[in-house]
């Protein structure tokens, strides 16, 4: 098998048009001009760079049929649905309509290698035409030179969705790697939820490199929901664009369970008065997950709304990174732009990075932004005690209560029904696992040092 | 309208009562294609707001503006500083006697003179504040905004009381509302009833007996059904 | 109404100066060379000649740090600027005997007055050296040392040695290297344990030649259970070359001792001022920054503690006024290094026209630390369409039973309540003036009075006679 580190093969792109091919090698040929990621880059302070490591990576292993088989039969959700796509390593296992009304009203949906073929507009149109930019520029490239899978949701005007469209991507075999686009676009005073579950079918290394393209048209609604839950030893880089044009109302959750490490990028671009995003996201991290998030509120135009609230939960040794922009640009009059971090420390060598910031072009604005990192509250823990809850379980209401609010956010019942049983499912791993603190003080003690040096950089 | 004497504007929602208001005190969101305003003679269109200000004419606002970090005692003293001519200085202790004195007809505690102009004041607070500064500003012509809305029945008739002691043959006081309740207790002189922007009515108290025994309220009924026909 | 730029900075009061009379001038431009006639001039000592050369080579190593800060640091021309230039007299004890043209100088600035007033002490210093220094005489009786940094590197060689540049590094950054190579002037303060200064210790800054950087270094040091205050000015004449100041400055608090050091800068809007400020809090020991910011061409300035004894205190109160033309970026660190120790963060800052003004924050609390607190609240203010703010905080959170807030708001003054003040009889400018003292009022009232009250007389200097 070859590492991906080699670049794309030819076999695995036979079947796309050349064109695609042509752009893939282009794709390529960046990636390798543009440098890894260096610690002093302001965009990557405090995440751990050593753990990006791709040589191991493979592409391109097939799914056998039976365990296609039980990939279609694990891809189940409890709620109805408007339509599922299921995807394994890259490959389309499954894209069913089950609203079949849907077809005639001229939504479509397909995997983008159908839309290359059958709607190559669309790709032209929107596929990567936004960037995020906010420091993976160079994953963004490995993104579009392997990228051969994914889902394409086209919703006409004044066409609403009622039941949410499931997209499952699955991770099959070790050391494979998936590099799955979704691009969402809901055309004038249309309305669509979009729920994708990322999962692996064993608890085995891999490597994930997503992109999101989402654009909302005017008056629309687009709700996105990422629920990642890949396996605890897979590297991530999952890429998220949106573009809200006037009046329309995008929201989008990306919810962090699964995977060692994960960069998690998310840019939303306000083109036109009455736009309004909503950036949610929620974290339920143990051992020694790594969650970096990046977030940029990019007010392009007048009279735009932005909300951001980025939740952590983090026990163990877990760490989150959250550095998140508020950019308001000189023409935005009457903005209103908020940015919200949290973060719950459940043990002491748990680790919360927090840098929330503004950049006001104009006066005309409300702005604010919020950052606190905190424990449980003893007060609170003693009051849930004394009312006979053990500890443990005091602790666990205490963390559903503090994610509560992003759910609650959502604003989407059924998912969030789906949301509470992960979490539930997610804390039962947790407490099966006996968290030592690393023998090595030593170690850790040096550690804080080098940090505090590297710190110095500033002035 | 003459010095020494009140006169209510009353109107239903709408008729520009409000507008009137803000027209006279200069609100920039206002141009004023035609017409004057005079003020003692002279034409007051052509000022900035605190020239207007300066010149005798006090507007107690409908929604005060929340000044934070700056208090009363500080606010006041800047305004009536303005008033002075250059090189001239307010004398501090005549300024806190006097400020105390208007403070305790206004049944305001003193610690208000500490707090931040309108920050965090309740409706009642915040007009108080309105005729404690109209009180302090001593003005010849006095716009009172809509004063009762927010104003439960005590505190109207605090701020009434306020109103009624610094009536004088020196003060002309327009008083804009569209209830009855605060002319019980701020007995106009004249009353204007105004629709869709033009006086339809005007009636005064020794022309029309009426008017005091009925009260306005059946004035405003008769002029609002003018209003939707 | 906004549109127009409503303030300007009024900063007449420092623009003039005096012809150059130096006798000693290290020449254009910087090198080893430069470096050994400080060093000769000066009279260093041998281990400080290497100190500075080896910073040299630091400096000249480090890149400049423009991937975060402002492409502005690229318009600096270290080839171009002269490195030390005095006079060649040692610091006077009176006035009398201080050299005319500077006399008259700090009389204008008013300095000979304050310290006849209500200072303890003060340090004058003109370009490179100190002209005037001078502490009560009860003071010094005490043990209270308070001198320039050459004559407490020669007098007081044993306390200046254990602590110099033991706060701040040479390699911290790459304008503390440049100091530590070719640092002159600032002040050295010791205070004995127990002896609590209760007036403040003043010392002036003041640039008087073109092309010129001032590089002082200051040390203070509050032995255990001393409390000290120090304040400094700045001010420069307007040249129409850029002028560099790049200052160190090391604080250190010994176990229980309180320090509160007090900034007013106010340099022409031509010079560059990227200073370093850290000070080290021992046990239960408390340090205080007050740092206001009103001049300079680009500002960069981020006082820090490191907390680093049980129970130790830090604090930054900050105040930046970003007029046309200017950027303010500033900020806190806050190095938690012990347990139960917290730290406090306020910020407040005004663009106008079309100034910038930056928060940069650091608050780091690592693993091993129980119950720390930090809480940082930064607002800005906004006074033109064209004015800009960013707030770029870093908060590192770890350990047992830590906590952090921070809370940062963009608000401007309102149309709304500039009218309603109208209304009151003030003028525009009067209104605006009372809008900004009110955003700053919570914060300027807990500075020390004398300084509070100068502060908001400069604020008020500066929105008045703005308005055309």
């Amino acid at each position: 098998m070859n590492s991906i580190i080699n670049g794309p093969q030819v076999l695995n792109f036979s079947h796309l048009p050349s064109s695609w091919q042509a752009r893939q090698k282009a794709a390529w040929e960046k990636y390798q001009k543009i440098p890894m990621p260096h610690r002093k880059d302001e965009d990557w302070r405090f995440a751990n760079i050593q753990s990006i490591q791709l040589d191991s990576y493979q592409d391109g292993a097939a799914t056998s049929e039976a365990e296609k088989k039980e990939i279609l039969k694990q891809s189940q959700v409890s709620f109805p649905t408007a339509a599922r796509l299921v995807f394994s390593n890259d490959e389309k296992v499954a894209c069913d309509l089950i609203n079949s009304d849907l077809e005639k009203k001229g939504v479509i949906i397909e995997t983008v290698s159908e839309a290359i073929k059958n709607h190559s507009s669309l790709i032209e149109n929107y596929f990567l035409k936004q960037r995020v930019a906010l420091g993976s520029e160079k994953f963004t490239a490995l993104h579009e030179a392997f990228c051969r899978s994914g889902s394409v949701i086209y919703v006409p005007a004044g066409v609403e969705i009622e039941q949410p469209i499931v997209i499952h991507q699955w991770l099959t075999g070790k050391n494979q790697s998936v590099f799955p686009h979704t691009m969402v676009v809901t055309e004038a005073n249309s309305k669509v939820t979009v729920l994708e579950i990322c999962q692996s079918t064993e608890e085995l290394p891999g490597f994930v490199c997503s992109y999101n393209d989402l654009v909302a048209r005017e008056g629309s609604r687009l709700t996105y929901v990422c629920v990642q839950r890949w396996s605890e030893k897979v590297l991530a880089f999952h890429m998220g664009a949106s573009t809200v044009e006037r009046d329309a109302y995008a929201k989008t959750l990306m919810v962090n369970f699964g995977t060692a490490f994960s960069r998690n990028e998310n840019r939303s671009r306000l083109t036109a008065p009455g736009a309004q995003s909503e950036m949610l996201a929620m974290s339920l991290a143990h051992e020694n997950q790594e969650f970096d998030q990046r977030t940029l509120q990019d007010h392009l135009a007048p009279s735009a709304w932005s909300d951001l609230l980025y939740k952590n939960s983090l026990n163990h040794g877990a760490k989150s990174i959250f550095q998140g922009l508020i950019r308001v640009e000189p023409g935005a009059k009457q903005t209103d732009a908020y940015q919200t971090n949290r973060n719950l420390l459940l043990s002491g060598e748990a680790e919360a990075d927090s840098m929330p910031g503004l950049e006001i072009l104009n006066d005309d604005v409300k702005c604010s932004h919020g950052a606190t990192t905190g424990q449980v509250e003893e007060e609170l823990l003693f009051y849930m005690q004394a009312r006979g809850i053990p500890e443990n379980q005091a602790k666990h209401l205490l963390v559903v209560g503090f994610l509560e609010e992003v759910v609650t956010r959502l604003n989407e019942p059924e998912i969030a029904n789906y949301l509470h049983t992960l979490i539930e499912e997610k804390f039962e791993r947790s407490e099966k696992i006996v968290w030592q603190k690393k023998a090595v003080s030593n170690s850790t003690a040096s550690k804080t040092e080098v940090d505090v040096k590297a710190l110095q950089g500033a002035v | 309208m003459p010095k020494g004497e009140v006169h209510a504007l009353m109107g239903p929602n709408g008729s520009g009562k409000s507008t009137l208001a803000k027209v006279l005190s200069g609100h920039p969101d206002y141009e004023v294609t035609a017409g004057e305003v005079l003020l003692d003679g002279k034409n007051i269109l052509e000022m900035e707001p605190d020239e207007r200000a300066r010149a005798g004419l006090f507007m107690a606002f409908q929604y005060p503006s929340e000044i934070p970090g700056v208090t009363i005692a500080n606010f006041l003293r800047a305004a009536l500083q303005a008033r002075l001519p250059e090189g001239e200085e307010i004398d501090a202790i005549e300024f806190y006697n006097r400020l105390y004195q208007k403070m305790d007809l206004l049944e305001m505690d003193r610690k208000f003179t500490s707090r931040a102009v309108n920050d965090g004041f309740s409706g009642g607070e915040k007009k108080r504040n309105e005729i404690l500064q109209m009180a302090m500003l001593e003005p010849t012509y006095a716009v009172l905004d809509e004063t009762d809305s927010g104003l439960d029945i005590d505190a109207l008739r605090i701020v009434a009381k306020g109103v009624n002691t610094l009536r004088g043959p020196n003060l002309g006081v327009l008083v804009i509302t569209h209830y009855q309740r605060l002319l019980d207790y701020i007995v106009p002189d004249h009353v204007h009833v105004l629709v869709r922007g033009r006086i339809v009515r005007t009636c005064s108290k020794e022309l029309d007996l009426e008017f005091e025994k009925k009260g306005y309220d059946w004035l405003l009924k008769e002029c609002g059904e003018l209003a939707s026909t | 109404m906004s549109e127009k730029p409503v303030l300007e900075i009024e900063r007449e009061t420092g623009n003039f100066h005096y012809p150059e009379r130096h006798q000693y001038d290290a020449g254009i431009g910087l090198g080893e060379q430069t470096i050994h006639y400080i060093c000769d001039v000066k009279k260093d000592p041998e281990w400080l000649r290497e100190f500075r050369l080896k910073a040299l080579q630091t400096f000249q190593s480090k890149p400049l740090p423009t991937h975060w800060a402002s492409h502005d640091l690229d318009n600096i021309h270290f080839e171009k600027i002269r490195y030390y230039l005095a006079a060649g007299q040692q610091p006077k004890r009176s006035w009398e005997e201080v050299p005319d043209d500077i006399k008259k100088t700090f009389e204008r600035l008013g300095i000979p007055e304050k310290e006849r007033k209500f200072l303890a002490g003060v340090e004058a210093q003109f370009d490179s050296e100190a002209a005037y220094s001078n502490v009560k005489e009860e003071l010094a009786k005490e043990g209270v040392i308070f001198v320039g940094s050459t004559e407490g590197l020669h007098k007081h060689p044993e306390i200046f040695k254990k602590w110099f540049g033991k706060v701040i590094p040479t390699g911290d950054n790459k304008f503390s290297a440049l100091n530590s190579a070719v640092f002159s002037g600032g002040s050295f303060i010791y205070v004995p344990p127990g002896v609590k200064v209760k007036h403040p210790l003043q010392a002036y800054f003041r640039i008087n030649a073109e092309n010129f950087g001032q590089f002082e270094r200051t040390l203070i040091i509050a032995d255990e259970g001393a409390e000290v205050t120090y304040m400094e000015g700045c001010t420069a004449p307007k040249f129409e070359t850029a002028t560099l100041h790049s200052a160190v400055v090391e604080l250190v608090a010994l176990r229980g001792a309180k320090i509160q050091y007090i900034t007013v800068q106010n340099w022409s809007a031509n010079v560059f001022n990227l200073v370093t400020k850290r000070a080290l809090a021992q046990e239960e020991a408390e340090v205080k920054w007050i740092d206001c910011n009103i001049g300079s061409r680009l500002t960069m300035k981020y006082p820090g503690v490191v907390l680093k004894g049980r129970k130790a205190r830090g604090e930054v109160l900050s105040i930046a006024l970003a007029s046309d033309g200017q950027h303010q970026d500033t900020g806190a660190k806050m190095i938690h290094a012990a347990d139960e120790t917290t730290s406090n963060i306020i910020s407040k800052s005004i663009s106008i026209g079309t100034g910038r003004a930056s928060y940069r924050g650091l608050v780091y609390i690592p693993q091993h630390l129980k119950g720390c607190k930090n809480n940082t609240e930064c607002d800005a203010l906004l006074i033109n369409t064209e004015s800009r703010t960013d707030t770029y905080p870093a908060i590192v959170v770890r350990g047992q039973g830590n906590s952090v807030q921070h809370e940062a708001s963009v608000s401007k003054v309102s149309a709304e309540q500039i009218f309603y003040m109208q209304q009151r009889g003030l003028s525009e400018a009067q209104a605006m003036s009372l809008s900004v003292n009110g955003f700053v009022n919570d914060l300027v009232n807990q500075f020390p009075l004398e300084y509070s009250v100068e502060l908001k007389r400069l604020i008020d200097l500066e929105m008045e006679g703005s308005v055309g």
